[in-house]
């Protein structure tokens, strides 16, 4: 079989939009479990909540889309803020077990909360970019794939410069580094619990604002979080830039797949790739394997 | 005391079918069958910290292997089906174990959710083995000249193999592995260094975490009669990963409490779908909160023991 260089770089650039939306949902992963060393399992469905809000404020306020966009980056933010302070921080024994099934939890509730409130059904959402492929030279693209790879990395630069420029930032990579040094240094790591959990609400509305579009709005729209703890193991879990190449290593690989692959094992690709990583360099393509310490 | 209630618990087991309608036969040995995944699940991680969001995957291979047994062999006796499903899922457990020794947390969570992916892709592929999204029947099982064929026959078969499964758990604390696997749960890093080898004693617990959702899902089979992939789903894992953790983890009678409870409560909410994963959400955020040590500490805590 046989695909032309064109079809290829088609489905390559399709493949790095989706693998664009992965990053952000890995990065929004790998923020909260730099600072509490522990997995956010609902991360997707906060970035669906999240968007909802946003398809409820353009339908019955008629908001323009940028202004959707910043109601959905805001309702973010207080969502990763409240529960935090309201839920997270009270797990008394907090080991990472607990918080883990706390935030399972919350994810089952979120996500059956969203159905009651909204709907379990599939609803169309506005986008910035248009759908009909433009001519890239001999390519065919999609503006919108194009718009969502331009938008996620003006976004990951964003963050870059957050994390290296700012006071907060390098509180966040201190205690990311060593939570007690940091504490000793006057870095208050309580704030920056709370500053991780807002960023990461922020930043993953912003990836659900940008694929609903795509694969519709939808209560199971969190299920994206997968491919996104995915791809943030792929890049070497705790790594940011290892977020970024994971996620659109993943976005690709899960493209081609249907084209050199039975169909059948197609929606398998993502969790057969995670277990060979997981087998043969478990710390990821980027990272490193962690010591653990006594 | 202890005998008596034990042997008025025998008691009550063995009259249920004769006091309680039939669905609540059915239902008793399905919280019977959710009680031998809780047990082998609490065994990986109540005792050895190892999360596995990938039961329902070991439940659908225990399931599957007992039913083509069956309609393969029609004859065979049941406790040679529930092995043969037992051994399988065992082996598979063994494969999954050996590489995932190397993970620890949340990649071992990870992993587990995969392979609970991979398990139904799979069943849904091999359709000429497991007729794929057709589902598949199970045919009666048989023990010697009986065929188990009413729910209060497949009631006491479902209750006599649990209570074996049951009695098994309890006993393996005291031997020199259930010391090596509550050694690990305190710490593993003090452990290896008393002289636990912690690879050998971790790949075990998967294989016998396994073994105990082989044969659950060998019974889960005959029990409800019809196997699909469907019913094997993530979700079904975080059933699972709920009863032990409000049941208690690290504790037998907490596995049995929170399989009877989140059963139970799954069962009267069937009318309310759309509240399930809402109730069960909540359930799971409350007991984190405020009961950390399950069921099984709240009576420990009656009792006026400090857990």
């Amino acid at each position: 079989m046989t695909i032309s260089t064109t079809a290829l770089a088609h489905v390559v650039v399709s493949g790095l939009a989706t693998g664009s939306i992965y990053a952000l949902v890995a990065i929004s992963l790998v923020i909260i479990y730099n600072a509490t060393r522990t997995l956010n399992f609902a991360q997707g469905e906060m970035l669906m909540v999240s968007t909802f809000v946003g398809w409820t404020a353009y339908h019955r306020l008629q908001l323009p889309l940028v202004a959707v966009l910043l109601v959905a980056v805001a309702v973010g933010a207080l969502l990763g803020w409240a529960i935090e302070r309201a839920i997270i921080r009270h797990a008394i024994t907090a080991t990472h077990f607990d918080v883990l099934i706390i935030t399972l939890g919350l994810s089952l509730a979120l996500r059956a909360g969203a159905g009651l409130v909204w709907t379990h059904e599939e609803l169309p959402f506005p986008s910035f970019f248009a759908n009909r492929p433009v001519a890239l030279g001999p390519v065919r693209v999609a503006p919108v794939s194009l718009g969502i790879i331009g938008a996620s990395l003006a976004l990951m630069l964003a963050l870059y410069a957050l994390f290296t420029r700012t006071r907060l930032g390098r509180a966040m990579r201190a205690v990311a580094q060593n939570q007690r040094a940091a504490r000793l240094m006057g870095i208050s790591v309580e704030r920056v619990y709370s500053a991780s959990w807002v960023l990461a609400g922020a930043v993953g509305a912003i990836a659900g604002v940008l694929i609903a579009p795509v694969v519709f709005l939808s209560s199971k729209m969190g299920l994206v979080a997968i491919n996104g703890f995915i791809a943030a193991v792929l890049g070497g879990f705790g790594s940011m830039p290892g977020a970024v190449v994971g996620g659109m290593l993943l976005g690709v690989l899960e493209n081609l797949a249907p084209l050199y692959l039975p169909s059948s094992i197609k929606h398998s690709v993502p969790f057969i790739l995670l277990i060979a990583i997981l087998l043969v360099r478990p710390g990821g393509v980027l990272g490193r394997v962690a010591r653990r310490k006594v | 005391m202890r005998r008596a209630a034990l042997a008025l618990g025998a008691l009550g087991l063995l009259a249920w079918p004769w006091a309680a309608p039939r669905y609540f036969v059915f239902l008793a040995s399905l919280i019977v069958v959710n009680a031998i995944v809780a047990i082998g699940l609490n065994l990986l991680s109540g005792y050895t910290n190892q999360l596995s969001f990938g039961h329902a995957g070991f439940l659908a291979v225990g399931a599957y292997t007992a039913a083509i047994v069956t309609t393969r062999w029609p004859g065979i006796p049941v406790v040679a089906t529930l092995a043969a499903a037992a051994l399988v899922t065992a082996a598979v457990g063994l494969a999954l174990g050996l590489p995932c020794l190397r993970l620890e947390g949340l990649y071992l969570a990870m992993a587990t959710l995969a392979f609970g992916f991979v398990v139904v892709e799979a069943i849904l592929n091999l359709d000429w083995l497991t007729r794929g999204n057709d589902g598949l029947r199970v045919p009666a099982a048989r023990l010697g000249p009986w065929a188990l064929a009413t729910d209060t026959a497949r009631y006491y078969l479902v209750v006599a193999v649990g209570a074996f499964m049951v009695w098994a758990a309890l006993n393996l604390a005291r031997t020199r592995t259930g010391r090596a696997l509550l050694a690990i749960r305190e710490s593993e890093i003090a452990a290896q260094a008393s002289g636990v080898h912690l690879a050998w004693y971790k790949t075990l617990a998967f294989v016998v975490s396994a073994f105990y959702t082989g044969v659950a899902g060998g019974l889960f089979a005959f029990v409800v009669g019809f196997l699909s992939p469907d019913a094997f789903d993530v979700f079904l894992s975080v059933d699972f990963v709920a009863m032990i953790i409000v049941g208690g983890l690290g504790s037998v009678p907490g596995s049995i409490a929170g399989a009877a409870l989140l059963t139970v409560l799954n069962d009267s909410l069937a009318g309310f779908q759309n509240y399930r994963p809402l109730i069960f959400g909540a359930i799971l955020i409350g007991s984190m909160l405020f009961m950390p040590g399950g069921v099984a500490s709240a009576t420990r805590f009656l009792k006026g023991e400090r857990a």
